[in-house]
């Protein structure tokens, strides 16, 4: 899935490991999810969106582009 | 290196520690079965069990792993196994019609030569889950 993650990160100046660790997650599961080759669960999901401060859809765009 | 991953590798270390003390203690026991073939059958009996408690540390320490990984690792996991469970499957029923076909020699197709084949297709299950996610 689409996702605006690696923008919002490089905006925040975070690394991949630093946005992991925040979440709970290792930092291959952050590369994975950047390069569109894993979804991440719901539960995730929502932890980033409270992270960023922004809603899902503002995040994930699961039509491929953003709205 | 973030937290999340440091202690996936930490546990990492464990499990193939025990799996290595499994292993050693495996050929221990069998090499000493082979060597001593005069030995009481209650004897022989129970050293062949005496590698299955350590197997089931083993086990638990890799279920804990599993449960405690972050959820690509899980995934990555479940792939694997997924790939792995129906290869020693297929392994184990083409044995058995290739015995039914022919005469397969014991000394050459015995349990103790079709479990390693179990360890490489989890290996390959792995290397092929991981190639997919990272």
């Amino acid at each position: 899935m689409k996702n605006g993650l690696k923008v919002l990160r490089a905006e925040r100046d975070w690394s991949q490991a630093e946005l992991a660790d925040r979440v709970g997650v290792s930092r291959q599961t952050i590369n994975a999810i950047e390069t569109e080759k894993y979804d991440p669960s719901l539960t995730l999901a929502f932890s980033l969106s409270s992270l960023f401060a922004m809603p899902l859809e503002a995040i994930f765009f699961p039509n491929g582009k953003r709205d | 290196m973030s937290k999340q991953s440091s202690r996936i590798l930490s546990d990492d270390a464990v499990i193939l520690a025990l799996g290595l003390f499994w292993l050693l203690l495996y050929f221990a026991v069998r090499f000493f079965l082979e060597a001593n073939p005069d030995l009481a059958r209650g004897m022989r009996l129970g050293l062949a069990f005496l590698p299955t408690p350590l197997f089931a540390l083993f086990l638990w320490r890799f279920i804990q792993g599993i449960r405690s990984a972050d959820e690509l690792e899980r995934r990555i996991q479940l792939e694997g196994l997924a790939i792995a469970f129906p290869l020693g499957v297929l392994l184990l029923t083409t044995l058995g019609l290739v015995q039914r076909a022919v005469e397969l020699n014991f000394q050459d197709w015995s349990y103790n030569h079709v479990w390693p084949f179990f360890i490489f297709f989890y290996i390959f299950g792995q290397a092929f889950a991981r190639k997919r996610y990272l």
